[in-house]
């Protein structure tokens, strides 16, 4: 067992709760793909990804709950990434990011799922 | 796909002006509270207190109870009613959460109640889906998911586990499905279909704009006669667009012509429908350089554009899905919104008529044999 040490809990559940619903969602999202996926071969492979990405991100959520230093690292690198693609999609004139919906769900979740984790971390740090 | 309503527009500002209002409330007791206010330091211990889980799940409540207030305005009868209800109940168990030890189950089902009567609402057509609706939505959902795991269970059998690890990514689900269905089940009048937003335009056109209209019609037919052939359009510079097994219409788009606007001589695209005798010319593209940027419409409300959003596209295979209404694709692919296209069907359109942002399902069906 790869415990964090005593991490703060309160930043963890409420990180956990965050990537909850980013989970939920990527759930829909891969769902949603495969109705799409009759006549577009290509979100045969996206939504099943997509649904097996969700599974994983719900199980990195459980054991953040746990405390498990594996789950923060994975859940870091997956928010940096998830803002990094945020971002270079929203310098392109594509209209990916239009609204307070997208801004949330896009940027204000991850950005909170990141601070959370950093304080989680830090506070462990204070604590050993 | 999902816009902000223009009488839900106030509900943003009083969130964000609620967001200022709760810092330098808290911000103002810790300034009273550091000087021996004696009921600022009491309101302060207690808030102190309280799990920071706790705070920012009243601090989402209060949140969704202002935005609920701030909507009340412009919604009449029972939602009105409701809405003040919801506001208020809302308020009084973000208050209760630093006060009582009870507040936490009626505030998981006035949360999930809250939730649910939106999709019933919606589904049943009596409100529109929008953007400040929906970020609403996440905000309870968020709110919820922080007050389920603040439950201390006593008893961990399995279904109680199976039902605490499942109910909520099951409400969220449930939310995102109903919303969906609610606003494909009830477009607005400027959604063509799901996808699709159109050029607000008057309701009526006059008789210039029918001719104007006419004489776009016959100015295209005209200059794009000499495409019958796609290899003429591919040698005038024409790109087609990759074979795609939903959409049996294929664009050649000519990036020359971007700079154009609505040039008979110069579309952006040439379609063609894929038949089974070979690619039959059926009409033009006309495409503006940005989203939003409506192009010139001569014929009015006969000649109107349209952008296409809330679309997930994959480069992979260049495949098309819609995006959920809480913006997310699969992985892989990517929201767009198109810059506003008008096209020009040059073969008789139906009912749809010469300018319609959709080929006639029955032409359709007649030229490539499939829906």
């Amino acid at each position: 067992m790869n415990h964090t040490g005593s991490v703060d809990n309160s930043a963890s559940e409420i990180a956990s709760v965050f990537v909850v619903v980013q989970a939920s969602f990527s759930l829909v999202a891969g769902l949603s793909a495969l109705p799409f996926a009759i006549v577009e071969p290509g979100f045969r492979v996206l939504g099943a990804t997509t649904i097996l990405m969700a599974a994983a991100i719900f199980w990195l959520a459980r054991n953040l709950r746990r405390e498990r230093r594996w789950a923060w690292r994975w859940l870091v690198t997956l928010e940096i990434l998830s803002l990094a693609m945020t971002a270079l999609l929203a310098l392109l004139p594509i209209g990916s990011i239009r609204g307070p919906v997208p801004l949330l769900v896009n940027l204000v979740i991850p950005l909170a799922v990141l601070v959370l984790l950093a304080g989680a971390k830090s506070n462990a740090r204070r604590a050993a | 796909m999902y816009d902000i309503a223009t009488d839900h527009a106030s509900a943003l500002t009083a969130a964000l002006l609620l967001l200022l209002f709760v810092v330098a409330f808290v911000g103002g007791l810790r300034f009273l509270s550091a000087r021996r206010v004696a009921w600022a330091v009491r309101v302060t211990h207690v808030y102190e207190a309280a799990p920071s889980i706790t705070k920012l799940a009243a601090a989402l409540m209060l949140l969704s109870g202002g935005i609920h207030l701030a909507l009340v305005p412009g919604h009449e009868g029972i939602t009105g009613v409701l809405f003040v209800i919801d506001g208020l109940g809302f308020i009084v168990f973000a208050i209760a959460a630093f006060l009582t030890t009870w507040w936490r189950r009626p505030a998981v089902l006035w949360l999930a109640a809250t939730i649910l009567a939106y999709i019933v609402w919606v589904i049943a057509g009596w409100e529109t889906p929008d953007q400040i609706g929906i970020a609403c939505k996440l905000i309870e959902l968020v709110a919820l998911g922080l007050l389920m795991r603040l439950a201390n269970p006593t008893r961990r059998t399995w279904p109680r586990r199976l039902w605490r690890a499942t109910s909520f990514p099951l409400m969220a689900c449930v939310t995102t499905l109903g919303i969906w269905v609610g606003g494909l089940a009830h477009p607005d009048a400027l959604h063509a279909h799901a996808g699709a937003l159109l050029q607000p335009v008057a309701a009526v056109a006059t008789p210039e704009e029918q001719r104007a209209a006419a004489k776009l019609l016959a100015d295209t037919r005209a200059s794009i006669a000499r495409y019958q052939d796609p290899a003429a359009a591919i040698d005038a510079g024409f790109k087609p667009s990759p074979v795609s097994n939903a959409d049996p219409l294929r664009h050649f788009v000519n990036s020359a012509n971007a700079n154009a606007v609505l040039d008979p001589k110069r579309p952006q695209a040439v379609v063609y429908a894929q038949t089974t005798h070979g690619l039959q010319l059926i009409g033009a593209m006309y495409q503006m350089k940005r989203a939003g940027q409506w192009g010139p419409d001569p014929g009015g409300p006969l000649t109107q554009w349209h952008q296409h959003e809330g679309i997930c596209f994959s480069p992979f295979g260049f495949e098309f899905s819609f995006e959920t209404p809480f913006w997310t694709c699969p992985v892989g692919s990517t929201s767009i919104t198109t810059p506003p296209m008008l096209h020009v069907w040059i073969i008789d359109n139906g009912k749809n008529g010469p300018f319609a942002a959709d080929l006639d399902k029955a032409v359709q069906r007649q030229l490539t044999g499939r829906p």
